[in-house]
């Protein structure tokens, strides 16, 4: 028998577990190199999954908090050092562009900042806005931007050592083009990493350097905070639809489906429109580095509203 | 993009030790799991404790789920199903060496209203039971004995007295025919 064949056959028991022992080495191994038999085996495995639910009934009450209990016991959250570890890595980085450019670089201009030594400047007055709210310390200001930049990274990353994930909840300012919206820490956070980024891009473009995406993971949750924050930008914009929404539909790195309710706080009753776009180019818009023309969008639904819905999104940079 | 865009948002956020991720994927699938818990070990108790320890594996070793491989669901109902099958063997063997084999009860809340998440899986429900319901019975009983027993194909053939080869085509058959039957509802990809 062609060994394709006798694989084949054992499928369905290897679906439900169900082969003998030494049959599953064997299936897993075949499935690697067989595109037929893994998309089989794929469809075979969705429907063992669902084959004992023949009647739903509702988990015991008391049940969800026994469970987050104790997982929660055996691993402790670890959101808070996640969010400032990617913060901490885009730090890294961006202190790395900095000390590759030679002194003159300081004064090239910047669209923003007027030069680069204005950029770094304001991205270390962000930071130190999130320190103070925090109750950390705030640094002392320097004439050498880079190291009392460097300091006031340092710093905020030594106040947030000791939290634990129950602070994630804690109101702090965001830094926005207008007013300071307070929002809890775990979008702030998101932000500094975010805005990290987006100046060693700026920084970056000003030396003739390529610019380059942080992680995928990254990206999805700077995606994520701008669906949090649209729905309030969208009302103050005057781009209310109760019930409606639009779908943003992001690919490549960071990819993944959102849909923003426009100018309510949801549900979403009906999408209006679909934006497909490159995932990482939407960061870059919505940190108002790209305008909407260049997003490189595919709209389908109301172009009406698609429209002027990224024009919102643009705006939700800090500069 | 394919259809589990979401489970690889959650996948991610579990790794990240985001607990609200875990609380999430509570929420959505715990009826499910714990109605093949109690389903399979007929035990009140132990449908909690499998239940339990189905979303604790989850949250401790998200890695452990592979979102390019299926599902999230799937994983889960799977998982729940071999830890179920576990404990009842567990039992059984604890029978063997006890006189007094403690009763079971069959453990599915009938006096609760199906609220919440359980509810929004009753179409769903209904799609299985019916596609169940339609297979032949030779492949009905194949695949029933395989799913709530945990037997092999051997054994299925031993105990049906049937050849190994028309115990693991019907094995297939039966799970392809689901397959169909479920992705015609929209509930599975094709």
């Amino acid at each position: 028998m062609d060994p394709h064949d006798g694989i084949a056959g054992l499928l369905g028991a290897w679906a439900l577990d169900g082969g003998e022992s030494e049959d599953a080495a064997a299936v897993e191994e075949h499935l690697r190199t067989c595109a037929a038999c893994a998309g089989e085996a794929r469809r075979l495995r969705a429907a063992a999954g669902w084959v004992g639910v023949g009647d739903v009934l509702p988990a015991p009450p008391g049940l969800r908090e026994r469970v987050l209990a104790e997982a929660t016991r055996r691993r402790p959250p670890t959101l808070l050092r996640t969010l400032t570890r990617a913060y901490a890595a885009q730090v890294e980085l961006l202190d790395e562009v900095l000390g590759s450019v030679g002194p003159d670089a300081w004064r090239l201009p910047d669209p923003r900042h007027r030069d680069v030594r204005g950029l770094v400047a304001h991205l270390t007055g962000n930071d130190a806005m999130l320190a103070a709210d925090l109750g950390g310390e705030v640094a002392p200001a320097a004439d050498d931007v880079r190291t009392a930049w460097r300091r006031q990274a340092e710093l905020l990353m030594g106040r947030l050592r000791d939290d634990g994930d129950g602070s994630l909840d804690e109101p702090v300012r965001l830094a926005a083009r207008r007013g300071t919206p307070v929002r809890p820490l775990r979008d702030a956070l998101v932000q500094r990493t975010f805005e990290t980024w987006t100046h060693r891009d700026d920084l970056a473009a000003v030396v003739g350097r390529a610019q380059e995406a942080p992680p995928a993971a990254d990206v999805r949750r700077i995606v994520d905070l701008s669906v949090r924050v649209l729905p309030d930008a969208l009302r103050a914009a005057g781009l209310v639809h109760p019930g409606g929404g639009v779908r943003l539909a992001l690919e490549g790195p960071g990819e993944g489906e959102w849909v923003v309710p426009l100018g309510h706080p949801g549900p979403v009753a009906r999408v209006e429109a679909t934006v497909r776009a490159d995932a990482v180019a939407y960061t870059r818009l919505v940190a108002g580095r790209r305008p909407v023309a260049a997003l490189g969008a595919a709209v389908t639904g109301a172009g009406a509203v698609a429209g002027p819905f990224l024009e919102v999104a643009s705006t939700l940079g800090c500069d | 993009m394919g259809p589990g865009t979401r489970d690889v948002q959650l996948h991610e956020r579990l790794v990240a030790g985001d607990e609200g991720a875990l609380a999430e994927a509570y929420n959505e699938w715990s009826s499910l799991v714990h109605t093949l818990a109690a389903r399979i070990t007929a035990d009140h108790d132990a449908a909690q404790d499998v239940t339990q320890e189905v979303f604790v594996h989850l949250w401790e070793r998200p890695q452990a789920y592979d979102p390019q491989r299926g599902a999230l669901r799937t994983w889960l109902c799977l998982l729940a199903r071999r830890r179920a099958l576990d404990w009842s063997r567990r039992r059984q063997a604890r029978a063997r060496y006890q006189t007094t084999a403690g009763t079971a009860e069959l453990a599915t809340h009938r006096g609760q209203p199906a609220v919440d998440d359980a509810l929004t899986w009753e179409t769903e429900a209904k799609a299985v039971r019916e596609a169940v319901r339609a297979l032949p019975e030779a492949q009905r009983d194949v695949v029933l004995l395989a799913y709530f027993e945990g037997h092999t194909y051997r054994d299925v053939a031993r105990e049906l007295r049937i050849p190994e080869g028309t115990a693991k085509s019907r094995l297939r058959a039966a799970l392809a025919t689901v397959a169909h039957r479920l992705a015609d509802e929209g509930i599975l990809e094709r």
